[in-house]
């Protein structure tokens, strides 16, 4: 199995804040991964190391088995916010792509894909709504032929509309190639039907990463009795645990054997996965930073 | 990239292009017709008789000669106000071409998009670096050899051509100045990676640095010579040698400094009546200088301070882009 990404012990700090920490990362070829947390989580400064925009300041990260900046050529990124100069029309930024990039550009991809699109090509892009901006910059990506397809927040600042129109072409484009893609967003929701592995960052680390089908076998609900601090059969770690009175509803990554049947099991859907471990790691500021009573 | 390059800064390329296209309209004029002047009155011929020795005897010629220059001086004296404008027109390219080249990139996120492609970040910055350096460069050398021409009569005319602002815009130093404002806002650019901020920063730097050569090194790139003569005699410093006159006066018989920025004599070339007045007697004018001939010296002296200051600052610039995200 080819890794597109792989990094190990990955830092970057700035200043005395660490952005991303500690962040041990496996992405195999092929796959389409969300990488989902919460705004502030460090997606985009992971996003800038893989595509060589930051250098780390710990560990070290690989785009297939090398440094990113030698493979620049083999990574499309959509940066957050979409930037394009905006005087430029599409067509002059498909040159603009032809002149940067002479080892590999398909200029008659991009121009295809802009005209089923109906964005007009003499038109300065700084005058297009923002999600026929959003797809200039995803078609000049697309042109690039990237084996790794990096996209920081693309569908954030849409309408409901242009996110599904967006996510669509996406989709429509790596299905036909044999594409990596990474994509972030801080609402799990606008990516979940469309990736089949997921990365969750909180806090500057990696809480959570796998592929979607597997991360929904290895957790399960359970409820039952009002559980004590003892260890339950079958139950590898209890990711979230929230009581009442009476009974008590934990969220549960599976180990060996079946579990407990004093407990209901239940299934999980990805949102449920996912809110557990973020609510785990949560931000935590101490009441005595506010100067009340904790 | 050329074509990125031409394709962002075409329109500030198309700008200059017609501003420095205005100034020649209002410059070719005005010069042709001092250019006219300064033969007509003969002044080049009277100066050339006075050769370039820090002293002559006063005689006819001398006066003519010096009476030939306020004349000119009386009719075109208004143009060395224009003259101030040539000083300030290097820093606008720092500001207007240098400020933004980086800043404005960032400042709009598109560093992201140009950074990402198929082009390292360093050849990104030597192609862009080098391609606006080039044409700056290019434009800067013919806006210094046009002033040049414009400017010699009233140089010559008047306190010659080491004198401040004189200096300033003729020769090769107008081009060191050009690339040095424009490497300083390139600079300013990558540090503050704001526009507006870097565009002030790159104002005030060129004006500290330049005012700072100016007044505290240039008088110093060598040892001032100094001219001592009598107040009786007939000598007198000879105004076609375009000396830069740093400090002047009368000294009495122990050499202390009486009568500063003055001088007694020349006597007419019909005799002195009764010298030396109230200094008293053994006293003596004297003159600190930097003799005219030293004028390419100093150009290239200055030259090479602002292109070393240029590339030093280029060199921090590239350095620090690689921190940019």
């Amino acid at each position: 199995m080819e890794l597109a990404v792989q990094t190990r012990g990955l830092g970057k700090r700035y200043g005395r804040t660490w952005a991303v920490q500690d962040c041990a990362l496996e992405l195999p070829a092929g796959r389409i991964a969300a990488l989902v947390g919460p705004n502030g989580a460090g997606k985009t400064t992971l996003l800038h190391l893989l595509v060589g925009l930051l250098r780390p300041d710990a560990g070290e990260v690989r785009v297939f088995g090398r440094d990113p900046r030698d493979v620049l050529a083999d990574i499309g990124f959509v940066a957050q916010d979409t930037p394009l100069y905006r005087d430029f029309t599409a067509a002059e930024l498909v040159t603009m792509g032809a002149r940067l990039n002479r080892r590999r550009w398909d200029a008659p991809l991009a121009r295809d894909r802009l005209a089923r699109l109906g964005i007009p090509p003499d038109k300065p892009v700084g005058k297009l709504s923002g999600g026929q901006r959003a797809q200039v910059a995803l078609a000049l990506a697309l042109a690039k032929r990237p084996r790794l397809l990096l996209l920081d927040e693309p569908i954030a600042s849409l309408d409901p509309l242009a996110r599904r129109e967006f996510m669509q072409t996406l989709m429509g484009a790596v299905a036909e190639s044999e594409t990596t893609v990474l994509l972030s967003s801080h609402l799990l929701a606008d990516l979940e039907r469309a990736c089949d592995h997921l990365v969750v960052l909180q806090q500057s680390r990696v809480q959570l990463t796998g592929g979607v089908d597997e991360l929904l076998d290895t957790h399960c609900s359970l409820v039952g009795p009002r559980a004590g601090s003892g260890s339950i059969a079958g139950v590898a770690e209890v990711v979230r645990a929230s009581h009442t009175e009476r009974q008590s509803t934990l969220l549960v990554r599976r180990g060996d054997g079946p579990i407990d049947p004093l407990w209901t099991e239940h299934g999980v859907t990805l949102e449920d996965v996912v809110l557990a471990y973020l609510a785990e790691a949560g931000a935590r500021v101490p009441a005595s930073a506010w100067e009340v009573p904790a | 990239m050329i074509w990125l390059t031409w394709r962002q800064h075409r329109r500030q390329a198309l700008f200059t292009l017609g501003a420095l296209a205005v100034l020649a309209a209002i410059m070719v004029p005005t010069g042709l017709a001092m250019h006219a002047k300064y033969d007509s009155l003969g002044l080049a011929a009277c100066r050339a008789a006075l050769g370039t020795a820090p002293l002559v005897t006063q005689t006819e010629a001398v006066a003519r000669c010096e009476s030939l220059g306020h004349q000119f001086q009386d009719q075109f004296s208004g143009l060395v106000f224009v003259a101030v404008l040539f000083v300030v027109l290097p820093v606008l390219v720092g500001v207007f071409f240098g400020a933004p080249l980086v800043a404005r990139e960032v400042e709009q996120g598109t560093h992201r998009l140009v950074w990402t492609q198929g082009v390292s970040r360093l050849r990104w910055a030597l192609a862009k670096f080098g391609l606006v350096g080039a044409i700056t460069a290019v434009l800067a050398v013919g806006y210094a050899l046009g002033v040049s021409w414009w400017f010699r009569p009233l140089a010559g005319a008047t306190t010659g051509r080491l004198a401040y602002v004189t200096f300033d815009v003729q020769g090769v130093v107008p081009v060191a100045y050009t690339l040095f404002a424009l490497a300083l806002g390139v600079f300013a650019g990558t540090y503050w990676r704001k526009v507006l901020p870097a565009m002030a920063i790159s104002l005030a730097g060129f004006a500290v640095v330049r005012v700072a050569v100016e007044v505290l090194a240039r008088p110093r790139y060598l040892p001032a010579q100094t001219l001592s003569f009598a107040p009786t005699g007939t000598q007198t410093p000879n105004p076609a040698a375009g000396n830069w006159v740093m400090q002047q006066g009368v000294r009495n018989a122990a050499g202390e400094l009486v009568l500063p920025d003055a001088q007694i004599g020349p006597c007419p070339p019909a005799g002195c009546g009764a010298g030396g007045g109230d200094v008293g007697a053994g006293a003596y004018n004297w003159l600190e200088y930097q003799p005219g001939d030293r004028f390419w010296l100093f150009q290239g002296i200055e030259t090479g301070i602002f292109v070393l200051l240029a590339a030093a600052l280029v060199f921090f610039a590239l350095r620090r882009l690689r921190t940019i995200a």
